[in-house]
């Protein structure tokens, strides 16, 4: 909300304060000032002058001289507007004026007649849109007054953000009313102008749901002369960021910036029969509001009705039919209290929030509206002609009492420390306006501008904020009993920490997919990770769901980086995906586990001169998978080649950890690849965090042996299909308990080799803890090795035993 | 034959003169060796009265011993030189960068989570995650945001189409509802932070992000007050961007506290003077969370005594941490994943 310091002057003495300080202390209210923004003159030597008379230039036509006055002298001035005639009142810019950019106006010839100034348009006072014309003022401007004053220059706003839990703040007054409690300044009310009881009104007025709208303030206001609202309104409107439109209607705006109640008029003559009805809509009504919008209404919907049926939806916006126009004479004032749940829904159910929809749907005072109908009676008396004749109708069938609250000094000291005692947070309670008896507890009576008042804490909330949160004394870091890191937290940070160690980078993205992208991965259309969690509300199409794979957004990133210039990109991610099964947490939300994705393009290390650089493949994604169980003494991890997509279908392999599979690694399907703009092998794996972190390393140490190992090298020839993994495990079961190592380190197809068939050569080391091998020993276990792997695997022996 | 007497006038020459390992063995066996008269002299030392060999004998063993001496320091030079002259050869520019080593790096948003959780690690809270798709009773009922409160409208929050409408499945619009979940789980007291991933509907600029990352902290106790919660806050802001530095709270308004604050921490990069400082822009402070101490509705909630118990809680945006202290212009940077901004963060 942007607040004029020299409105807020009208009702507190603040005019010696300087700006900052100001904002200052209204944020350190709670109502914090984004910005203060100094309005300084904008021109000088501009005031308002009057056309007294309007003639052609005897040498053109597409310009007109005029006689205008300034209230002591009278002028040539030529003008090449024609949007008024003489006795407009205007803008003028008298001979040594200085108008926004530095433009200096002089006297000087125009086509052979003397001009004396100039005829402003609002855009050469840098006021508003280029228009057409120049600008007219209101026949109400005070001839001769300096422009800039008039319009309420020099002037300073506060952008002032309130929070929700405060509709009592939402208007000049409020903020007066928090400032005046913080410095001690006494308050003045705005000009109101009731009147007196027995001069009954015409108007009837009836509430139907009393729920809806508790109260309803009607006031008429007859004589009113229709036109524009003075320059200082105007002013006031424009920099609140409201478009002046008439008096009528300024004359509520202003009121309800100022008091914050939001305020309606109608056009009396046009309310049929002269009476309102505050009831709920029936099926199948419907209103054109004032936007030109026609509204078909729910039955929850709050309505103004007429005679005639609905006038205006309760709230938040009137209907064109009831409107006020330019031939307006008779104006009924409507100053209602509306439910804010009612007023809330309906905002959300049509789709549109208004001025006044923002202050129902916090809660406005209930005893505000007589009073804000009297401010705005005044005014339409006073700047519109108006007059009052008829008292106003209060329809208010059950007072709303202010609520009390107790507040101790147990649940005081709790909250607030030793800094404020019960007795000062009395005379705090006091200055906020609050009835305050007893000592201890307080009873304390909350004005009905406070509805977000209803309990002691929120008394203490109220006691701080007056107090000054700055004024707290700063205690120690609270310390707690025992903490840090769990075991599965430590590890994954070791697991990242391994990665990066690894050459991968980190990655983040966003947590959606688009089915798109989901598409592109050709995935099985029974795979759950092909039925998505749908976001109901999305923003785009391509965030319509929750990732059920990491894979989509390590794709666009990679190829975002080799789209960039990027020779290689290595990056892994840790994040969450979503599944439409319960979650073992809690079976109401979806089952959600953070997984581990990767991806390789490109060369892995350095490409340059010596190029330690070697292509990202298959092997590079098992030799991640090695690193992480080999570093996380995670046991029990296989792999076995799979045909899946987005997978290649000879280069994939699942992972499993003790028997369960964890995920997939290995090189993506090259379609896959091109679908994100990726060329070449890309390599890229999958797996569940979990098992990689919550592995409980055993404690047992394993004292090396001081004895020799025993190293021999087996080669066999084996069926083309076995794996070099197959061929460890069947040597690492057949070796037993003297196996210290078995590593597979040749692999060879070609010449000597029959088709179908390829040569593996295993080193095996053997070693005893307590004693030398002895040949004896060595030689039958050389040979029950080489019979398991010749009957399991139907491998040959290349070479002697 | 020369007399092995004569050794020691010719031998030291000789020995000097071999420019070669090969050179002084062939020196060597000509001195001393089988066919030398050293050798010749101790065949046939035998020969010779006996009272004149230990004589002769301690004549030979002192001349041959000088002579050894000779060769062994000679073929000591002879082989450094050998050395020396290979090394010459083996020289090579290490500037090379033949053998750097590449590392990856880890994102700067866990770097921050983790400087955080081990700020209060150290004080003694504990480090929790929790369900981003959560329940709206968990992300707003429990936390005293009734239904009718604006941030439960559409336009701030994404919903799920999943599971029992009665739930209001949703992406969590903020790292709170762990408060509930863990103080569900647990006895007072409580001290924890918990990291994670919170979502709105946000288009992307460059301070919003429809996913976002943020730190909740959260202390219950018999005895913790206001003062407590400006301590812990003072230590974390001094912890993390320096010693020094000084925090202010401001009312505000969050629906789980009450009193409520917004806190704001000097300003580290120009402390308040400089009115085109990139951090603060002549302010001096900066916005950095929002705290307050926890509303006695949500204890009840989930069956703490308000009673008997108070606490703080706080909440922090960790981009807005990292943007503040980093000089990051725009949120985008931590979700493309560019490796040129991966890698300058390790």
């Amino acid at each position: 909300m942007r607040i004029s310091h020299r409105w807020l002057s009208e009702f507190i003495e603040v005019g010696d304060i300087e700006a900052d300080r100001l904002g200052d202390l209204m944020s350190s209210l709670g109502h914090e000032v984004e910005s203060i923004e100094r309005l300084e003159r904008p021109f000088e030597n501009v005031v308002v002058g009057r056309v007294t008379a309007v003639g052609s230039h005897p040498d053109a036509d597409r310009i007109r001289l005029c006689r205008v006055s300034d209230g002591a002298d009278e002028v040539d001035v030529v003008c090449g507007a024609f949007n008024f005639e003489a006795d407009a009142m205007i803008a003028f810019a008298r001979p040594g004026a200085v108008l926004p950019g530095g433009f200096e106006i002089g006297t000087r010839t125009i086509r052979g007649v003397v001009s004396n100034g100039m005829i402003c348009s609002e855009s050469e006072l840098g006021l508003g849109q280029e228009a057409d014309g120049i600008w007219v003022l209101p026949d109400t401007a005070e001839i001769g007054a300096d422009l800039a004053e008039a319009l309420g220059y020099p002037d300073v706003i506060f952008d002032v953000a309130i929070t929700p839990n405060r509709p009592d703040a939402m208007s000049v007054h409020g903020i007066a009313r928090d400032l005046a409690a913080k410095l001690e300044l006494p308050i003045v009310s705005p000009e109101t102008r009731r009147v007196a009881a027995g001069q009954p009104s015409s108007v009837r007025i009836k509430i139907a749901d009393a729920r809806g709208a508790p109260r309803y303030v009607g006031q008429e206001v007859s004589e009113v002369k229709a036109g524009p609202s003075p320059l200082w309104m105007q002013a006031r409107l424009s920099s609140a960021g409201l478009r002046p439109i008439s008096n009528i209607v300024d004359i509520t705006n202003y009121v309800m910036l100022e008091l914050g109640q939001p305020l309606h008029a109608f056009d009396l003559d046009r309310v049929t029969d002269g009476t309102i009805e505050v009831r709920r809509a029936r099926a199948g009504e419907s209103l054109e509001t004032l936007d030109g919008v026609t509204r078909e209404l729910s039955t929850d919907d709050l309505m103004i009705t007429d005679g005639g049926g609905v006038v205006a939806l309760a709230g938040l916006m009137g209907g064109g039919e009831s409107e006020v126009s330019g031939e307006t004479t008779r104006v009924l004032i409507e100053a209602a209290n509306f439910d804010a749940p009612t007023v809330m829904e309906a905002s959300r159910r049509h789709g549109f929030r208004t001025e006044a929809s923002a202050r129902f749907e916090r809660g406005v005072d209930p005893e505000l509206p007589p009073v804000a109908a009297a401010r705005a009676t005044h005014l339409m008396e006073e700047l519109a002609g108006g007059t009052a004749a008829a008292e106003a109708i209060d329809v208010y069938p059950e007072v709303i009492e202010p609520v009390s609250v107790e507040l101790g000094s147990k649940l005081l000291r709790r909250i607030l420390g030793d800094e404020v005692s019960i007795d000062l947070a009395a005379k705090l309670l006091v200055r906020l306006g609050m009835g305050v008896s007893g000592d201890d507890p307080l009873t304390v009576s909350v004005p009905t501008f406070r509805p977000d008042i209803s309990r002691p804490i929120d008394l203490i909330e109220e006691v701080a904020r007056l107090h000054g949160l700055d004024k707290f004394e700063e205690l120690g870091a609270r310390v707690g009993p025992s903490g840090g890191l769990t075991h599965e937290q430590r590890r994954l940070r070791r697991l990242r920490s391994l990665l990066a160690g690894a050459g991968l980078s980190e990655a983040y993205n966003l947590s959606f997919v688009g089915l798109d992208a989901l598409s592109l991965l050709g995935l099985d259309p029974a795979d759950d990770r092909m039925d998505p969690v749908r976001v109901t509300n999305p923003l785009r199409e391509d965030q319509g769901a929750l990732r059920t794979t990491l894979l989509p957004g390590l794709l666009a990133s990679a190829s975002f980086n080799v789209n960039r210039g990027a020779s290689g990109v290595s990056l892994f991610e840790i994040g969450t995906v979503f599944f439409r099964r319960p979650s073992p947490l809690d079976p109401a939300i979806p089952d959600q586990p953070a997984h581990l994705g990767f991806i390789g393009v490109g060369g892995v290390g350095l490409s340059n001169l010596g190029s330690r650089e070697r292509p990202s493949d298959g092997f590079s994604a098992v030799g991640i998978v090695e690193l992480l169980s080999r570093e996380l003494g995670i046991e029990g991890v296989n792999f076995t080649q799979v045909d899946e997509a987005p997978f290649h279908p000879g280069r994939a392999v699942a992972v499993t950890v003790a028997g369960v599979r964890i995920g997939i690694v290995g090189e993506l399907h090259p379609a896959a690849a091109r679908a994100s703009e990726l060329s070449g092998r890309v390599v890229a794996g999958e797996l569940q965090l979990a098992p990689l972190v919550e592995v409980v390393t055993p404690w047992a140490f394993v004292e090396p042996s001081p004895f020799p190992p025993e190293i021999f090298d087996l080669s066999f020839d084996l069926p083309v299909g076995v794996a070099s993994s197959d061929l460890r495990d069947t040597v690492r079961s057949a070796a037993g308990d003297l196996l210290e190592s078995a590593d597979v380190f040749d692999e060879y197809t070609g010449d000597g080799v029959a088709v179908g068939r390829k040569s593996l050569a295993v080193r095996v080391a053997l070693r005893a803890a307590d004693r030398t091998l002895t040949g004896d020993e060595v030689a039958p276990l050389r040979a029950a090795i080489a019979a398991s792997v010749v009957d399991e695997l139907g491998g040959e022996l290349r070479g002697e035993l | 034959m020369e007399s092995f007497e004569d050794l020691l006038e010719t031998g030291p020459q000789r020995i000097a003169l071999a420019e070669s390992l090969d050179e002084l063995e062939a020196v060597e066996g000509e001195l001393i060796g089988k066919r030398s008269a050293v050798a010749e002299t101790r065949r046939t030392l035998g020969t010779l009265p006996p009272e004149d060999r230990p004589v002769v004998g301690a004549r030979l063993a002192a001349v041959t011993g000088q002579i050894q001496g000779m060769i062994a320091t000679r073929r000591e030079a002879l082989q450094r030189e050998a050395e020396d002259r290979l090394l010459r050869e083996d020289a090579a520019d290490l500037t090379l960068p033949l053998a750097r080593q590449v590392r990856g790096s880890q994102h700067l948003i866990t770097t921050i989570i983790d400087e955080v959780s081990d700020i209060f690690a150290a004080l003694g809270y504990r480090v929790a995650t929790g369900p981003e798709a959560e329940t709206g009773w968990h992300n707003f009922d429990a936390l005293n945001t009734p239904p009718t409160h604006p941030s439960r409208q559409e336009n701030d929050t994404l919903y799920l189409d999943y599971g029992d409408p009665a739930d209001e499945i949703l992406l969590r619009t903020q790292t709170s509802p762990m408060q509930i979940r863990h103080m569900l789980a647990n006895e007072p007291p409580v001290y924890v932070v918990v990291p994670g991933r919170t979502f709105r509907a946000d288009t992307l600029d460059a301070t919003h992000s429809p996913v976002f990352h943020q730190i909740e902290g959260l202390a219950v106790d018999t005895d913790i007050s206001l003062g407590d919660l400006k301590g812990t806050l003072a230590h974390f802001a001094r912890e993390f961007f320096g010693p020094g530095r000084e925090i202010r709270l401001l009312p505000d308004f969050f629906p789980f506290t009450e009193p409520s604050a917004e806190m704001l921490v000097s300003c580290f990069n120009c402390e308040g003077g400089d009115p085109s400082c990139r951090v603060c822009r002549g302010a001096g402070w900066i916005e950095l969370m929002g705290c307050g101490m926890v509303d006695p509705a949500v204890l009840s909630g989930v069956g703490y005594d308000p009673d008997v118990f108070s606490g703080f809680a706080f909440g922090v945006g960790v981009e807005r941490l990292a943007m503040v202290r980093h000089g990051i212009t725009h949120i985008r940077h931590f979700f493309e994943n560019d490796v040129r901004v991966l890698e300058q963060f390790r």
